[in-house]
């Protein structure tokens, strides 16, 4: 009956809550119980959730019954495990029942509830974590420890002492992540594990009792190891090396030592053995490193080694390695690189590059045999150019560029299982350039010296241009009209002709005065030659002087050009035009210079010889006369054997003596006597040369028997004179100059010429004589009266002969009255 | 290594206090010692067919060098008759040793082999030096 009233009333009190529920209301959500534990085994506490609650307040409900009780209870304490919870303290908890708890949520529209759940209390317990954890750290026998303590979980209304828990460990280092779990049983504390020194540590504990569930973790606690309190860390060994295959080194690398230094030995043993050694040498190598001397070192069995570390917390062991001694050679590189330069003849120079293998290695027994390779670069370069030279311990370098630096560096290697050793230092090659160098030089000075040349000989051009110019490209002379300046004669001032001769001491002066006596000495000695003296020739001088300055319209190459006679006189410093002072000139070759011959000379094309009468000499040079007559005087002088023909004339005779000529000269020549066609030089010169006597002649005016001497200037063409004819119609007879001297010949057929005139003074030292052809004589052979020397007319209109007596056939004659002037003529204005 | 049995000076002194004799007849003894087996070895490698062919050749090639080497020394110490009769004692002995080689694994057997044929060249070298000491010596 109850039953169903309670239904019927739940029926119409959900028809309410769904009728008020249309009207926007809902019923409560399901409540759904989340868990049920207990904490030591004797209470234990329910926990649910609500659902929607549905718009309306609602109240939970919990439920419960035993096993399989009908009873339903309903939750002793909703308060003390907290809201939404149900706690069953220990009257209303029995560990061997099964609870089937419920919650209801009841609202004003209706109420809900749970689902069922069934509670065994055994299997829900739990107990909480361990607290109040402390950590420290001890050390023990030089072993640090960690000690950690905790207490249980507290109980509110259980003695703690009746329940034993069960504890868990876990530690790790602060930056990893894994835990290290350790058993501790049921102590509430904990000693153990060796720490490494610096290290952060954070520890938990759990606990769990007999039966259940291990607790959740109690909180992180941590701990801070401090440093220089653990063992060293692992040694590695580096290398191990041999030099030169006799003996070896290893080195090893020490790990952090963990705060205490740390000792280190190196432990070995060989293939084969069981025994280990110790290294037997720690120092000689450094430190670190172990060296095995020649009695401790086998060689194709395989070494076992170890390094290990040890100190106050204690010691570590590095991996083994294994070595055998063969293959790790590795020399020292090579010693004394030496260069040398070497020039061979005929061949780019060289060099030698020589080195030694290192002093350790013992190359000579053939146990270790080297390799080498050299590597070379420009200074400035960057890439090394790598060259395998094998075993020999010398390098040939053809390919350097002179002038460059190179750097060069050797090293080796064993020719089998080895490595190569370091490079040698460097090598600096610098190539020499001095061959280009003295190429340079040798340039230098030629180019030099051809400058200053070049200078020089600029410089004298420039100075004395003209006259190198004439001297190396002779003025080509043209055609021209020797002896007188037609100008003058077209104006016919005798004076102006007479100056324009040349003579300003034509009208011999003071000075000719002297000249003339001076001519005056010659004789007819034997001794004395009127040989146109070498002289220095101051008479030449001037006859150089004046030629020049009569040469300007003077050509050369007629026979009666003043040049040539000038050149005669040059050639052979013979008779100057004027006989006479040729003749005083060797007379007295002393005197003075020749002033007044100068003035002769600087006579017109015509030169005048002017014969001297000096009488005070015994020449007879009626020199004195001279100034006074102003004639022409001309002397020649030829050799004549021992006649001294006079010739007076009373008029200026001009008589033209023959000149040796040059055989480039042609010059008319009007020999009195003789007239040489072809005249030879050289017979001439033995003419002249063999002279015994002297005659010169003198052809003056109004002179009578006057012994002039004969200058007959000793050039090619001479002729000697073979008489001179002293009548009225004075004429000067030449001898042919084939004539040995004595004898006559006459070039002329059959006759001998008779010159009575002068044509031109060529120089001033020779006469050309024109035959007159008027004056026919029979050839007189060496008659040695004197005649008187034709008064050589001017004018004459007698063809004129003129024979030049110089060899060259060339001889041009000259047929023109007007080529040659009488002076005789205008002699007398003169006195 | 089959050979380790064999009394070899390990270092220089030692190989340069031995006669020359002495020291010749070991290294024929040495290539003798590896006549054998190398041949094997070679039969053993053609089977293996993913090794390359240069590796084969090689193999070959090396096994012709050490008896050219062989004769060669022969020759030219003049070796006689004397010491083929040693040979013949001594070949009988390598036969045994050749069981002990054929078992070795391959990579033990190259290892063997390259630290024997440094030792005959190492001992023929200070031979050369001894008797030619004007060549690069």
């Amino acid at each position: 009956m109850k039953k169903k009233l309670t239904s019927s009333v739940q029926i119409i009190l959900l028809l309410a809550l769904t009728a008020v529920g249309l009207a926007g209301q809902s019923y409560p959500g399901k409540p759904k119980i989340i868990r049920c534990r207990s904490l030591e085994k004797e209470t234990f506490s329910c926990w649910w959730k609500p659902g929607s609650d549905g718009g309306l307040p609602t109240n939970y409900t919990l439920f419960y019954s035993k096993d399989s009780e009908e009873k339903i209870y309903e939750c002793p304490d909703y308060r003390t495990s907290g809201p939404n919870s149900c706690y069953f303290d220990k009257n209303h908890t029995n560990p061997w029942t099964t609870y089937n708890i419920t919650v209801m949520a009841t609202s004003e529209i209706g109420c809900n509830s749970s689902d069922p759940q069934y509670v065994d209390v055994t299997s829900i317990v739990q107990p909480d974590a361990p607290v109040n954890l402390s950590l420290e750290t001890k050390t023990s026998a030089s072993i640090m420890y960690l000690w950690a303590k905790w207490s249980p979980p507290s109980l509110a209304d259980v003695s703690s002492n009746s329940h034993v828990y069960q504890y868990e460990l876990r530690l790790k280092p602060e930056e990893k992540e894994e835990w290290e779990t350790i058993s501790v049983g049921m102590q509430t504390q904990y000693k153990g594990i060796r720490l490494q020194a610096g290290v952060k540590y954070v520890v938990q504990v759990r606990c769990m009792l007999d039966l259940g569930e291990w607790s959740e973790w109690s909180s992180e606690r941590r701990i801070q190891i401090p440093n220089g309190e653990s063992p060293p860390a692992k040694p590695t060994i580096i290398k191990c090396r041999s030099p030169e295959k006799e003996t070896f080194t290893c080195w090893w690398k020490p790990g952090p030592d963990g705060g205490h230094p740390a000792n280190y030995t190196l432990l070995y043993s060989k293939e084969g053995e069981e025994q280990v050694y110790e290294c037997p040498d720690y120092r000689t190598a450094g430190p670190n490193s172990c060296y095995f001397d020649k009695k401790h070192t086998s060689f194709w069995t395989i070494y076992n080694i170890t390094v290990r570390a040890t100190n106050e917390m204690g010691s570590n062991v590095s991996d083994p390695h294994y070595v055998d001694v063969t293959y790790i050679v590795q020399p020292d590189p090579p010693v004394n690189v030496t260069l040398e330069l070497k020039k061979p003849t005929n061949r780019k120079p060289y060099l030698v590059l020589t080195w030694s293998p290192p002093p350790l290695a013992d190359v000579r027994s053939g146990w270790l045999t080297l390799e080498y390779e050299l590597r070379l670069k420009p200074e400035e370069g960057e890439e090394w150019e790598t060259i395998f030279v094998g075993q020999q311990t010398q390098y040939k370098m053809f390919s350097l560029n002179p002038g460059k630096k190179y750097i060069v560096q050797i090293h080796c290697k064993p020719d089998h299982h080895g490595s190569w050793s370091e490079w040698s230092s460097e090598k600096y090659i610098h190539i020499p350039t001095d061959f280009r160098v003295k190429d340079m030089v040798v340039w230098i000075v030629v180019g030099v010296l051809s400058s200053l040349i070049c200078l020089i000989m600029s410089w004298t051009m420039v100075l004395k241009g003209y006259r190198m110019i004439a001297f190396i490209l002779p003025p080509v002379p043209g055609p021209k009209i020797k002896g007188i300046d037609t100008h003058l004669l077209e104006t016919g001032k005798s004076e102006e002709l007479l100056s324009a001769l040349g003579c300003h001491g034509f009208p011999p002066t003071s000075d000719c005065d002297e000249l003339l006596i001076e001519y005056l000495e010659v004789e007819d000695s034997e001794d004395q030659q009127l040989m146109p003296s070498h002289d220095n020739g101051h008479p030449c001088k001037n006859a150089k002087m004046i030629p020049k300055e009569t040469d300007s319209d003077s050509g050369r190459g007629s026979c009666d050009s003043p040049s040539l006679l000038s050149e005669k006189c040059r050639e052979s410093r013979t008779l100057p035009s004027t006989i006479q002072t040729q003749d005083v000139r060797d007379v007295q070759e002393n005197k003075g210079g020749r002033r007044s011959w100068e003035t002769q000379c600087v006579a017109s094309e015509q030169k005048i010889l002017l014969f001297n009468n000096e009488s005070t000499k015994s020449s007879t040079w009626p020199a004195a006369q001279l100034p006074n007559n102003q004639p022409a005087m001309f002397a020649y002088h030829s050799t004549v054997d021992a006649h001294k023909i006079t010739l007076s004339t009373t008029n200026v005779n001009i008589a033209s003596v023959l000149v040796g000529n040059e055989e480039k000269h042609q010059s008319q020549y009007s020999v009195t006597e003789t007239v040489h066609d072809n005249t030879e030089k050289q017979r001439e010169m033995e003419n002249l040369h063999s002279k015994t006597d002297q005659i010169t002649v003198q052809v003056k005016q109004n002179r009578s028997n006057d012994k002039s001497p004969f200058l007959n200037p000793k050039l090619m063409d001479y002729v000697e004179v073979h008489k001179v004819r002293q009548d009225e119609e004075p004429a000067v007879l030449l001898k042919h100059k084939e004539n040995s001297g004595k004898t006559e010949k006459y070039t002329v057929p059959g006759t001998s010429k008779e010159y009575t005139k002068v044509s031109t003074v060529v120089d001033h030292n020779i006469l050309v004589l024109m035959p007159d052809s008027r004056i026919q004589h029979t050839p007189v052979s060496q008659e040695p009266a004197m005649e008187t020397s034709q008064h050589l007319q001017q004018g004459q209109t007698e063809k004129n002969m003129s024979y030049c007596l110089t060899v060259p056939s060339e001889c041009r004659r000259e047929i023109s009255g007007s080529e040659y002037m009488n002076p005789s003529s205008f002699m007398p204005s003169f006195k | 290594c089959h050979t380790s049995g064999m009394l070899t000076p390990n270092g220089k002194e030692y190989a340069q206090k031995i006669p020359r004799e002495e020291l010749t007849h070991l290294i024929l003894k040495l290539l003798q010692a590896w006549k054998e087996p190398l041949s094997h070895f070679n039969q053993h490698i053609e089977h293996h067919r993913e090794l390359p062919v240069d590796s084969l050749s090689k193999a070959k090639q090396i096994s012709n060098m050490v008896h050219e080497l062989k004769t060669g020394v022969e020759k030219s110490m003049g070796i006689i008759s004397n010491s083929l009769n040693a040979m013949a004692s001594s070949e009988a002995a390598g036969l045994s040793v050749s069981n002990e080689a054929n078992m070795m694994s391959d990579s033990d057997f190259i290892h063997c082999f390259r630290r024997d044929s440094n030792k005959v060249q190492s001992y023929l070298k200070i031979l050369k030096c001894r008797i030619m000491p004007e060549n690069s010596c």
